[in-house]
């Protein structure tokens, strides 16, 4: 590229090139579903949105989601702890483990539940006597989204918690602290910023999580059904709309997570 | 700031029953293994009340590790920690109400400058009003009240370090250790640090524990110097006593510089090559015996006539190898004669050895003379000079590693 007076040719046409790029990989598919949600009026777009099986959807999926970020981002924090604290046998055999589900198919996460809790699984076989069936229920969808948000939280987490100085720990104790206080006080402080991230992103990952969900939930309208699934249901159905309407609020939802995560990022990390 | 000199004053002097010993803390006996290595052995001091004792020595001698047990952050192997009379042992760190001031200061980076120094009160759950008013007491006595909202990350080294003695004065500790405290920081802050902890602490009254390699600072900073050697204590005293009268080759050679060369006990005299020194001779040295002169560059003599200024003796005859302006002083490489003449390359007549008590191969002998002495009788590479003896240390011969303690 040729410098002409001064102006640098390259800069917009890579910035050009990047956008146009993303045109059909990102913006025009999301901007499709903006369009065909809407196309038929905001009022058809409305009524969609509030019908009573949509709604339940959203509900249930930020339910479980919720619970399985707050049992994973628990998790991750110990798991951390105990794997940073400690060095032991097997240590890395573990963390690789734990980050394991990252990439393992979600079809393959469902299934392995299933065979484990079904009701033919290895342990469903035993509790189903006692009618006790985890499969097929909203506490099989915390299941499979615990299973696949395992490592993000952790993967947050644990490098923060590799960092943080020894010495900080022990200044507590010399100071007095029981080991509680130093975690209240001290530790946790410092992982304020991580602990968000975390939660975050396994929040904003198991409101999306399809495959092991439409496995372990039984896809029952109402009962077990979350929005991703209710959107796969719908456009199966051709109801477009209704698939639509759903699928604008889980974009808008994801997008506002990662917005938070970008610009809050300062904050996060503030000393 | 008065109150809380005060309130340290009554802290620091419970000892009241007959049998209480006038120290701040006792180390008795303690040794320490990581695994099957001995870092520590047996290692016994005392901290008198008010007293900034120094644990000096190289990286690798053991000296952090007494830090840490007296801390409680490590356990001993054997022996017992003391504190005002309080076997505290096999208390936990959070019990022993020690104050410790780590290499990194350790501040809490999420808290304010005045919640750090708050931290040790609200965490005993004291009431607000005590905790504010002993928090402003601190930041008045350690000159940051127009800090006290700032984080650690805001302050300079020196004002974290002092940051981080209010966190401990806080609680009123039964000892302040620190561990390295002017490691991270320039020269010239150093110094200046040095004398401010050192004022601090005869404010405060409280006993301090040091932990240096810095020899300057030792002799700066210490009412007494331990000198640590491969987990053994070389030698304890002022740093007068340590300096002046050092009883191990190592004390000599860590603590400042020394020249050792080989001489001979004959009955009050030592023979050096061809020529016999008066010298006041210990009891346990033999008559015959080979011993080790140490002397410091300071307290030789140089003169470019016989005889020597002040009535000195003359040990040698030499040759300037080398003269080298070093500020304060300057500093001259003498090359003794050899014995008697006897030998003529040079090279080997007794064992002059600098530094490395091991090697006994010839150096020169290293000097220093102050600024007047160097403008009055100039020396220059290759001038023969007459060599006298100020002040030296008579060792046995026998280096050992390790001092064996029963």
């Amino acid at each position: 590229m040729r410098h002409v007076r001064g102006f640098d040719v390259t800069r917009p046409l890579s910035i050009g090139m990047l956008v146009f790029m993303m045109m059909p990989l990102v913006f025009l598919p999301l901007i499709s579903i903006f369009i065909f949600g809407t196309n038929k009026g905001l009022a058809s777009f409305w009524a969609a949105l509030v019908a009573p099986e949509a709604v339940f959807a959203l509900k249930l999926s930020m339910v479980t989601s919720f619970w399985a970020t707050v049992f994973n981002v628990l998790f991750g924090l110990f798991a951390a702890y105990v794997l940073s604290r400690y060095t032991f046998w097997g240590r890395n055999a573990l963390i690789v483990t734990i980050s394991l589900p990252t990439a393992i198919p979600t079809a393959v996460a469902g299934v392995a539940l299933l065979m484990l809790w079904g009701p033919f699984g290895i342990l469903g076989r035993l509790l189903r006597p006692h009618g006790i069936d985890v499969m097929f229920t909203a506490g099989a969808i915390v299941l499979a989204n615990i299973f696949v948000t395992f490592p993000l939280a952790f993967g947050v987490i644990k490098p923060v918690f590799d960092t943080l100085s020894r010495s900080l720990e022990e200044a507590s104790a010399t100071i007095g602290a029981t080991r509680w206080q130093t975690f209240w006080h001290v530790t946790l402080p410092s992982l304020r910023g991580a602990i968000v991230s975390g939660a975050l992103l396994t929040f904003a990952r198991a409101v999306g999580e399809f495959g092991s969900t439409i496995m372990v939930s039984g896809n029952l309208a109402g009962r077990t059904q979350t929005a991703p699934l209710y959107i796969f249901a719908k456009f199966n159905e051709g109801q477009i709309e209704a698939a639509n309407a759903i699928a604008i609020v889980l974009a808008l939802f994801s997008f506002l997570v990662f917005s938070v995560l970008f610009f809050a990022r300062d904050w996060l990390d503030v000393d | 700031m008065a109150q809380v000199v005060r309130v340290m004053d009554n802290k620091v002097n419970p000892i009241s029953n007959g049998s209480a010993t006038p120290y701040a803390a006792s180390i008795v006996g303690v040794s320490k293994r990581f695994g099957k290595t001995s870092v520590l052995h047996n290692i016994t001091f005392h901290v008198a009340e008010g007293e900034a004792l120094v644990l000096l020595g190289a990286s690798g001698s053991g000296k952090t590790t007494i830090l840490r047990i007296i801390a409680g952050l490590e356990q001993p192997y054997t022996g017992k920690i003391i504190l005002h009379n309080k076997d505290v042992t096999e208390l936990p760190a959070r019990e022993r109400g020690v104050g410790v001031i780590f290499q990194s200061y350790a501040l809490f980076p999420k808290m304010t400058v005045e919640k750090n120094i708050g931290y040790g009160l609200r965490i005993r759950h004291r009431p607000r009003k005590e905790v504010k008013k002993t928090v402003n007491e601190l930041l008045q006595l350690v000159q940051l009240e127009e800090h006290r909202k700032k984080y650690p990350s805001q302050l300079s080294g020196g004002q974290q370090q002092r940051v981080a003695i209010a966190r401990t004065l806080a609680y009123k500790p039964e000892v302040l250790l620190f561990d390295e405290p002017f490691g991270a920081l320039d020269a010239q802050t150093r110094s200046h640090l040095r004398r401010e902890i050192r004022a601090l602490l005869k404010k405060v009254n409280v006993p301090a524990v040091f932990i240096t390699h810095d020899q300057e600072e030792a002799l700066e900073l210490g009412d007494r110097i331990a000198v640590i050697n491969v987990g053994n204590i070389e030698q304890i005293g002022t740093p007068a006593e340590v300096y002046n009268n050092p009883t191990t080759e190592y004390v000599a050679t860590f603590l400042g510089a020394a020249n050792i060369i080989d001489g001979v006990v004959r009955k009050d005299r030592i023979e050096v090559g061809s020529t016999l020194i008066p010298a006041r001779i210990d009891e346990k040295f033999k008559d015959g015996e080979t011993v080790k002169i140490v002397f410091r560059p300071e307290d030789v003599l140089l003169s470019k006539t016989q005889p020597l200024p002040a009535g000195r003796a003359c040990l040698s005859g030499g040759v300037v190898e080398e003269t080298s302006f070093v500020g304060a002083y300057e500093r001259v490489r003498v090359r003794l004669d050899p014995a008697g003449g006897a030998f003529e390359s040079g090279d080997n007549p007794y064992y002059l050895t600098t530094e490395t008590p091991e090697s006994q191969t010839a150096k020169p002998i290293v000097v220093t003379r102050p600024k007047p002495e160097a403008v009055e009788v100039k020396l220059r590479r290759g001038d023969r000079v007459f060599v006298g003896l100020n002040a030296f240390t008579i060792l046995p011969k026998t280096t050992r590693k390790t001092t064996p303690r029963p």
